[in-house]
């Protein structure tokens, strides 16, 4: 498994605006809007952080452009003392950053065949089979190794991707809604494994909107909101929170 | 009725003797048709890709003028082709008109819309997810492109056998370009329309007959693959 090299990563001034096009060609800069309006975001080893916000503000935009999936209108990227370009600091977030969907994607083909796609060319010699069994038991999923991906449950598939992140190794983990729509027990085992990933020194990065959930695991909770990322202050959540946090909330912010 | 039947048993006379002739212009068709669905393939599929998950500035005219040209008719291509090839064209030097190379640049230009159309709708049909899965578990572009390949194996497969349905039974372009010349570019369908024409109706019978098994032949092996891929356990 690659070795983590990442350990502190701070984005800052991430801008990115939608922008309607006519004929798929002509850009209408007038009717622009702005999604994140310099966002800042700061991520360590070994740290969970929480970001929520109400639905449509950003969040996913956010993990899609730290995941380098989405190319922001501008960000600058800092790793140690060291201002990466974005087209540099694209290769090193493909590297050591890994983006998991709310649904995570199967393949067609088995989980075992799902879990190959993570490994890379110097993993996929003759120990790979050890290394998909032992994410299979991390998982517990081997009863359904040889299962089609495409018939897991919402949580088994999570599952399956939290696999694919233990093969992978990355330095820092984005999940967006990560146990949205999942029932109680399949929502345990999901933070469970997310803790173990924390616990081995990968930072976190959760988005959901609900704020009760990972209460046990996060460390921080930032709330973005009108494209704008604010740190909450107070760490312990309540249910009275969750129906407070929106649509107002600059008394609990800071700075 | 008398004369339909007997017609139909000279013509499976003459595809199990052996004839020649026959088997000679059976050749020349799969021969032209497979190398031209070869040449198209690789850039057709790689612009469906493109058109279905890149974005980029004039995209979506792009898929346009793709599905215009499928309904371009096949002597129309056959005439833009021969212009462009005949002595006074821009290609004329080149000498190709009424050659195999000339058959092939016909069909790779018949193909090619039904290949970007259809591989572009196969990519479709897969989210966007599926990409960016592949990136982040941190495969590079070439290695994510052929995972998507894989995801959409069917879809491109049945483009590529509509592409090659097409081309091998395509007559306009074939008999422009070709010129129907005996052993060089007499293929299935000049060949038909030929005999079909002199009121020799045996030779094009036998001559249907590959076509319609070949049709079938692939149309059951899709079946049978996409079956065979669609189990779930």
């Amino acid at each position: 498994m690659t070795d983590k090299i990442l350990t502190h990563i701070q984005f800052s001034n991430i801008n990115k605006y939608y922008t309607k096009k006519h004929l798929g060609i002509f850009t209408d800069r007038k009717n622009s809007k702005a999604i994140l309006d310099s966002a800042e975001i700061e991520l360590k080893g070994g740290e969970c952080v929480l970001l929520t916000g109400q639905n449509g503000s950003g969040k996913s935009t956010l993990l899609r452009i730290l995941a380098g999936m989405l190319k922001p209108d501008s960000a600058t990227v800092t790793t140690g003392f060291e201002s990466l370009s974005w087209r540099k600091a694209n290769k090193l977030i493909r590297r050591q950053i890994m983006y998991l969907y709310q649904e995570p994607y199967m393949f067609d083909g088995s989980v075992t065949r799902n879990l190959k796609y993570a490994l890379n060319d110097k993993q996929l010699g003759s120990k790979s089979n050890d290394q998909i069994s032992q994410a299979l038991k991390w998982a517990n999923l081997e009863h359904r190794a040889e299962t089609s991906a495409k018939c897991l449950s919402g949580g088994e598939r999570q599952r399956v991707a939290l696999a694919q992140a233990w093969l992978k190794q990355p330095s820092i983990l984005l999940l967006d809604e990560p146990t949205a729509n999942m029932d109680e027990e399949s929502r345990r085992s999901t933070e469970e494994l997310l803790r173990r990933f924390k616990d081995s020194g990968t930072a976190l990065l959760i988005a959901s909107h609900d704020v009760n959930h990972f209460s046990q695991t996060m460390d921080k909770r930032l709330l973005l909101d009108k494209g704008k990322i604010c740190e909450m202050t107070n760490q312990v959540t309540s249910a009275h929170d969750n129906v407070s946090l929106f649509p107002s909330t600059s008394n609990k912010l800071k700075a | 009725m008398e004369s339909l039947t007997t017609t139909i048993l000279e013509a499976l006379t003459l595809l199990f003797s052996g004839d020649t002739e026959l088997w000679t212009i059976i050749g020349i068709s799969f021969r032209i048709s497979t190398t031209a669905i070869i040449i198209a393939m690789i850039p057709a599929v790689f612009i469906g890709f493109v058109l279905a998950y890149a974005d980029f500035p004039g995209r979506r005219l792009l898929i346009s003028i793709s599905n215009t040209l499928l309904a371009v008719p096949a002597v129309v291509v056959g005439l833009t082709l021969y212009i462009v090839l005949s002595r006074q064209g821009p290609l004329g030097e080149w000498k190709l008109l009424f050659s195999q190379t000339a058959m092939v640049i016909g069909q790779v230009a018949l193909s090619f819309p039904i290949l970007v159309a259809m591989s572009h709708s196969a990519f479709q049909s897969v989210e966007i997810r599926a990409w960016d899965t592949a990136r982040t578990l941190g495969r590079n572009p070439l290695s994510a492109f052929f995972i998507i390949m894989k995801e959409v194996r069917f879809g491109l497969l049945g483009a590529l056998f509509a592409g090659y349905g097409r081309i091998i039974a395509e007559v306009g372009a074939s008999m422009m370009l070709g010129g129907n010349i005996l052993n060089s570019t007499r293929n299935i369908p000049t060949a038909i329309a030929m005999e079909t024409s002199k009121g020799e109706f045996a030779q094009g019978i036998a001559l249907g007959i590959i076509l319609v098994s070949m049709a079938f032949i692939l149309t059951m092996s899709l079946q049978y693959m996409q079956g065979k891929g669609s189990i779930r356990t």
